[in-house]
Order: C-alpha cells, then structure tokens, then sequence
C-alpha cells in the first residue's frame, strides 16, 4: 500500500506543473491541458485524503470533477473552435480584445 | 332623408344588445343582480372599441356599418339603459325604508382588513368596503338621466361626429372614451360607498379630460383640457380630505353603516363633521363648476358638442350634486342627524346664489352659442346648489315639511335641467353642424376656414325658417330653462326660489342674500336664453351662409324630438304626479308617485293652486315676481334687442313662427354705447377670474415651481452627476489592470487564492 502523503505528494507536483504550464504556454489548447492537469492533481488529493480518512466522499467527488472536466472540455474546444473562427488565431497573447 | 333611412338599417347591430335584459330575465335573474350590467356593458365594451378601432381603421364594414365603433357603444349604452329601466320599474314604488338597508344587491367584500389597536391586539371586527348597489329615488331619477341621455347623445354623435370629415378615423376614440365616461356615471350613482362613488368619480374626470382634448391639435383644445383637469383636481384633493375624515368618524365609508346613526348617539363631534362636510363639498364645488372653481366649464366647449351635451350639462356636472344631496342624512336631525351644522347650509347656498347670478351676468354677453349654454349650465346648476342649501339648512332645524318641499324641488329641477341642457346642446351642435356645413359647401374653393366661427350667434339669424326641428327643440329647451309657466322647470325652479324666500322671511336673515340673487337671476335667465333664441333663429340672416343650411344630417333629429317632447310635458306630468315629495323620499318618508287627488281633473287643479296661489302671501308675491322677471321682462328686454321677422318670404314652421312674429314686435333697441361700456368688457373677460387665477398661479405656484427645478437641476442632480464623476475617474484608473491577457488573469486567479489560503492560515494559528 502506497502511502497517501505520496499521492498527495504527486499532486502537488502535477498541479505546479500544470499551474505554470498555463501561465507560461501560448497555445489554447495547451493551456486548457494544464487545467485539466490541476484539475486532476486536484482528484489525486482526494483519492490521497479519502485514503487516508477512509469514507466514500472522495471518490464520489473525484467522479464528480471528472464530469465538470469532460464537459469543460468540450466547452473550451468549443469556445476555441469559435475563437479561431473570427481571429483566426488560437494563441491567447493574440487573443486580448477585451483589454482595458 | 333617403341617406337617413338607409342608415336606421344599422340598428339591426345592436339588436344582440338590447335582447341580453330580457334574456336574463326570462333566466330568472333579479333585476338588482342585473344592475352589475350597468356598468360591465360598458365596461367591456370600451376596450373592444377601442382595440378594434386601431385594428381595422378604414376598413370599409368598420366604417359604414358599425360607424367606427359607434353601433357598438349604442349597442352598450341600450343595455344598461334596458338594465336600468328593469330597476327603475322594479323599485320605484317599493323602496325600502330609510335607515335600512338600502344596498339592494351586495356582490363581495372588496376590501375587509383587521386593524391593529394601541394594545397591539387586532380589531376583531374587520371593516368592510363592499361592492353593492345603493338604491333609492334619487339614485333611480339619476339613473334613469344618465343612461337615457348616455343613449340618445350617442345616437345624436352617429350622426354629429360621423359626418365631419375631421373626425375620420379617430371616431372610435371618441366612442370609446364616451362609453368609457358613461361607465363611470352609472357607477357613481349606483355605488353604496363613498369610496367607489370617488372612484368612479375619478373616472369621469379622466374622461372628462380626454374628450375635452379630442382635438388636441388645436391649442385652445389642449390648453382647456388641462385647465378642467387640473381646476376639478383641486376639488377633488378637497374631497379626498373629506372622505378621510369621514372614515376617521365612521370607520366606514359604506352609506348603509354611516346613514344608519350619522351622529352615533350623539358622540360625534358637529365641528369635525362639518369640516368634513365642508370639504366634500369644495369637491362638489369643483366638479359642478360653482364659484369660484368655475372657471373651468366654459373653456370645456372646446370638446365636441355632444361631449358638452353630454359630460358638461346632462351628466358629470350633476355628480357634484349628488354628492350634496347624499349629505342630508348628516343634518336630517329628525333621523339621527347632528344638530349644529347650519352654517354648512349657508354655506351652500351662498355659493349656488353667487354662482347663478355671475354665470347669468357673463351670459349676457357671450357671442358663441355653446358659451352661452355653458353660463346657463353653472347658473342652473347653482340655483340646485341654493335649493339644496335651504334644504340642509331646514332639515338642520327640523323644518321637515320644507326641507322635503325644497329638496324635492331641487332633484326635481335636476331632471328638468339635465333633459332641456342636453337637448339644447343637441340642437346647438345640429346649428353648428349644419351651419359649418353650408359654410364648406359655399367658400370650399376658397379655404378661408380659419376666418369663419361656425359657433358665433353673430354669423346666424333667421334660422328658424332653416331648422325647423331644431329651432322647436330649442325653443322649448330654453322655455324649460326660463321657466316659462307650466312648461319643464316651471315645476321646480319655482320651489327653490319660493323655499329659498320662505327660510330667509321666517327664519334666517342670512339666507336673504341667495333668495335675492335667485330671483334676479330668474330674470336674467329670461333675458340671456331668448337672446340665444332669438339671435340664432330670428331676424334676418347676419351671413351669407344662412341661405344653405339645411336640416339634412342622420341620427340628429329623433333624439331631439324625443327630448323636446321630456321637456315640454315632462315637468308638469311629475309635478302632477308628486315627483318633488317622490324625490325626497330619500330621507324620510316613504313616497309613491301618485296623482295627488283622486281624478286627474282635480289633481290638475291642485297643483295649478298650488303653483300659482299658494295660500302663504309671501310666497305667492315671489312666485308672481319670479313670473314676471323671467317670463315677460326678460325676454322682452331680449326682444327689443335681438328680435326681428324673418327675411321676405321666408316662413318658420307654425311651431315657432309665432314666437317670431312677437319677437319683432317691440321694436329695436340699440345697445351699442351699453355693449362698450366697462361692465359689458368686464362680463366679456369672465369678470377676470382667469387672469386674476393666472396671476396668482404665475405669483405663487410658479416661483415655487421654479425654484423646485433649480433645486433638483443643482442639488440634487449635482450630487448625483459628483458620484458620477469620481466613479467614471475611478474606474478609468482600475481598468488598467484588464491586459486581456489570459495568462494575467490566472496569474491573478493564482495569486488571489493563495492570498486567501494564506490568510485563513494566518487565522487558524
């Protein structure tokens, strides 16, 4: 058996990485990956807390945010698509209009 | 002629109307439960109007066949007149007794509250408005006016408005607002509550307003809707003070609880009644146009005629009475009245004296023929104020047998006044009507309209050859109005100013003021009515246009024949019948119209004694005098002045053609150097009422105004445009920070949120 501060351990690392990916990456979609790579160390932290407290919340959480994230997903390819679409463009320095 | 038999096809509309009374009634309803149809009939009737006026504007089955909407509000107004009719023949011998109920039908509680007490325990008895229908024979005598005048005005407005080019495609306005305004008379006499009488009150005004502005384009238009509107509002505000402090007495508006006990066991205190009294009462003085909120009435010409016929002679002007008349319970101190309100009587009848004597002077010299009618309008009005007055004031002393007399007569003079009024501005819009139409026919290719006043007596002359019809329905209108003997208001004027005379000589000096203005003005009335006539229809033609009138109109001529016939028999056939002990059977004992002797014969006799010897010495010198000043000095005087034959060749119809012929036999009197003299200026400016209000208004409700709008457009406006100001600035500096940048939008999300976890560690340790 693993140890939960392990996992836990894991997520910390996978949502620093995820965390820089999205401020340092042009690309959109690349951005979005790093999203969903919090979004997942974030499961690992409940898979690591329910482990280690036992109970069933966590996994029933972790089901939960797997579903926001497919539907966030198809959401953000969809905005992304649309973005292309009038900007031609899916690179998000590009993407500003709202500046200001 | 041929064009008005192939329109009186278009009756056939509102035959569906006219069959719903019976329907109910071979359904097995009351009549009392049909009294609701008085006012839903038109109630759902005017939106229809209106909505399919707007729908199908030029259309051709709207236009020719319904008359944009005016079959329809025949259709109605027939309804409520069937429904009418039915309560009328149902009560008018079996009222209940005074002091009971008199609500014949009581539909639902409208508004029941508890209230809280200064213990802070609810009132277990809730006050109730009901919504229910208050019958006695003043309200069936005004029922009966309004929703029979209500349904010949609108058959006279088929023809009148319908005709006129101007009119073409706005008519179902006029129709809907006419059966809006209808709507809100018949509630007003049918409410059992102050509140709805107010409400329905309110309705008319509104109406009132409206149609004065029909033709809204025009300034003059325009301009006298707001000032009746607005005049009439400052009654109205006096009137809702009144009925606040009537339910601070009663702690009800409802006539069943307050008429009951007016003085609940005498714990009411006289002075604050009268107040209350008093305030209503400026809300009557607004509303039937007295002195001195009268000056709103005759601008009201503006509107279309049957409007004047209608809302500013037959029918709102007389809510103001009504009004008056539902306060005698208050000082009836025979019937659980409060003693000590005589000064309100007074009160009344000074402003009735007032009123009918200045409205007759500025009659005098009126040129336009509707002015002329709006003054006697206010002064026969007034002469019902002065009766009613004497009446409060005989029923506060326990005079129970003259204070029925009076206020009998004065109801009396109610009816007579609204059939002859509406009838005479009937004929006048057919004079109108007819004389703006010669004037089209004749100058069409010139369009000099601006030039020509269809409405001035001075253009006019000689129409009696003209108008048959129209110069006998005026004739006797204005006979009605006179009081020429045994004709229309012979009948009652003669008991108010006689009633009036009786309280000043046997009772109370003060009231001699009114009696004397009252019997002037009787022989005023007789001079400004037959200068009407007789600058309108004797004589010789003044203008050009005279040769092509022609009495030719549809739907003009039956209502005013029908009316004609009211006024000339309808007077005398009540007084026979005791209509002025019938009338006043309100408050006090029960009455039945019955010949008053056993035959007619003797009946007949009796009420000619009566009228003209009446056994009291006094009385039959100011019943003589009134005869003389109105029926042989007054129009003599108007004779010598305005009477003249008519032109060679022309020939009246025998119904009138005497009443020219001694028109122009007391020869001519020039008036010239009297009509330039400084009264004759100052009756033509109204005695200055307007500009004397105008310039109260521009010295004190204006500076005020004004310094309102400054205080809103810097104070007010300022602070808020500062606020505005540092905001807009502020944000200018805060929108700095929006790169649009996704990337410093999660640098912020990241770093908002470690600054939160931060800080709930911080706080947790």
């Amino acid at each position: 058996m693993i140890d939960p501060s392990w996992i836990a351990g894991l997520g910390v690392i996978l949502f620093g990485i995820g965390l820089i990916g999205a401020f340092t990456r042009k690309n959109a979609i690349v951005v979005l990956m790093c999203i969903e790579v919090m979004l997942n160390a974030a499961n690992l932290n409940f898979v690591a807390g329910t482990m280690y407290w036992g109970g069933s919340d966590g996994w029933v959480f972790t089901a939960i945010a797997i579903a926001i994230a497919a539907a966030e997903v198809a959401i953000g390819l969809a905005i992304f698509l649309s973005l292309y679409s009038t900007q031609e463009t899916i690179s998000l320095d590009e993407a500003n209009i709202l500046r200001n | 002629m041929s064009e008005s038999k192939s329109e009186a096809g278009l009756l056939v509309y509102i035959i569906p109307f006219l069959a719903i009374v019976p329907l109910m009634h071979n359904q097995g309803w009351d009549s009392s439960d049909s009294a609701i149809l008085i006012v839903a009939v038109p109630f759902v009737t005017f939106p229809v109007i209106l909505v399919a006026g707007q729908l199908y504007n030029g259309h051709d089955t709207w236009k020719n066949k319904l008359k944009e909407g005016g079959i329809l509000a025949l259709g109605a107004l027939g309804t409520s007149l069937s429904a009418a009719l039915w309560i009328v023949y149902d009560y008018f011998d079996a009222l209940p007794d005074f002091g009971d109920q008199h609500s014949i039908s009581q539909w639902l509680e409208w508004v029941s509250f508890d209230l809280l007490q200064s213990d802070y325990t609810l009132t277990s008895e809730t006050n109730i408005l009901g919504v229910g229908v208050w019958v006695d024979s003043v309200t069936l005598m005004l029922l009966f006016v309004a929703t029979f005048l209500c349904f010949l005005i609108c058959w006279f407005s088929l023809g009148y408005m319908n005709t006129d080019p101007i009119n073409e495609d706005r008519n179902h306005r006029f129709y809907g607002e006419f059966v809006l305004f209808a709507l809100g008379m018949f509630g007003m006499v049918l409410a059992d509550n102050f509140l709805w009488l107010f409400i329905f009150w309110e309705i008319m005004g509104l109406c009132s307003y409206l149609l004065i502005g029909f033709y809204y384009w025009k300034e003059s238009a325009a301009y006298a809707a707001k000032k009746a509107f607005l005049t009439t509002r400052v009654g109205d505000v006096f009137l809702m003070v009144g009925l606040f402090m009537l339910y601070d007495i009663y702690g009800s508006l409802e006539f069943s609880v307050i008429f009951h006990d007016p003085s609940l066991h005498g714990a009411v205190d006289s002075a604050q009644l009268f107040w209350a009294l008093l305030m209503m009462f400026i809300g009557a003085v607004g509303k039937s146009a007295q002195f001195p909120l009268h000056v709103w009435l005759p601008d009201a010409m503006e509107g279309p005629t049957p409007v004047s016929a209608l809302i500013h002679a037959a029918t709102m002007v007389n809510a103001g009475l009504y009004l008056v008349a539902r306060m005698v319970p208050f000082v009836d101190v025979g019937h659980h009245g409060v003693p000590g309100l005589e000064d309100l009587g007074l009160i009344v009848a000074y402003v009735g004296g007032i009123t009918a004597f200045m409205a007759a002077a500025i009659a005098f010299v009126q040129n336009d023929i509707k002015k002329v009618l709006a003054y006697s309008t206010m002064s026969q009005l007034a002469y019902i104020f002065t009766g009613l007055g004497s009446a409060l004031w005989f029923y506060n002393h326990d005079e129970h047998h003259a204070a029925v007399v009076v206020f009998g007569a004065s109801m009396f003079h109610l009816f007579n006044h609204a059939m002859a009024k509406g009838m005479l501005f009937m004929a006048s819009g057919s004079v109108i009507h007819e004389v703006h139409h010669a004037h089209d026919h004749l100058h069409h290719d010139q369009g000099d309209h601006e030039h020509f006043d269809p409405q001035d007596m001075r253009n006019m002359g000689g129409l009696a050859s003209k108008m048959p019809v129209t110069a006998t329905a005026m004739m006797v209108g204005s006979m009605s109005i006179i009081g020429i003997p045994l004709i229309g208001g012979f009948w009652s004027k003669e008991g108010i100013i006689a009633e009036t005379w009786l309280a000043a000589l046997d009772h109370e000096p003060l009231m001699i003021g009114p009696a004397i203005l009252v019997i002037l003005t009787a022989g005023m009335t007789g001079f400004y009515m037959s200068r009407m006539w007789f600058m309108t229809f004797a004589g010789e033609p003044k203008s050009d246009v005279v040769e092509h009138v022609h009495e030719s109109t549809p739907w003009i001529k039956e209502p005013l024949i029908i009316l004609t016939a009211i006024s000339a028999l309808g007077g005398f056939a009540f007084a026979l019948l005791g209509a002025t002990d019938y009338l006043s059977s309100s408050y006090g004992d029960a009455g039945h119209l019955k010949l008053h002797e056993s035959t007619l014969m003797e009946s007949v006799i009796y009420q000619l004694e009566h009228a003209f010897l009446p056994e009291n010495q006094n009385l039959r010198l100011v019943g003589w005098a009134t005869i003389l000043l109105s029926f042989i000095i007054g129009p003599i005087f108007a004779a010598r002045i305005h009477g003249g034959q008519l032109a060679e060749g022309e020939s009246a119809t025998p119904a009138v053609s005497w009443l020219v012929r001694i028109s122009g036999k007391f020869g001519s009197q020039d008036v010239s150097s009297l009509s330039e003299s400084d009264l004759a200026e100052a009756l033509e400016n109204r005695l200055y009422f307007d500009d004397l209000y105008e310039g109260l208004l521009a010295k004190t409700v204006l500076p005020m105004a004004s310094f309102a709008a400054w205080f809103d457009r810097n104070v007010i406006d300022g602070v808020i445009k500062q606020i505005e100001s540092n905001s807009v600035a502020g944000s200018l500096q805060i929108r700095t920070i929006t790169t649009g940048s996704a990337r410093d939008y999660i640098l912020m999300a990241a770093v908002g949120m470690l600054s939160i976890i931060a800080l709930i560690w911080g706080i947790s340790s």
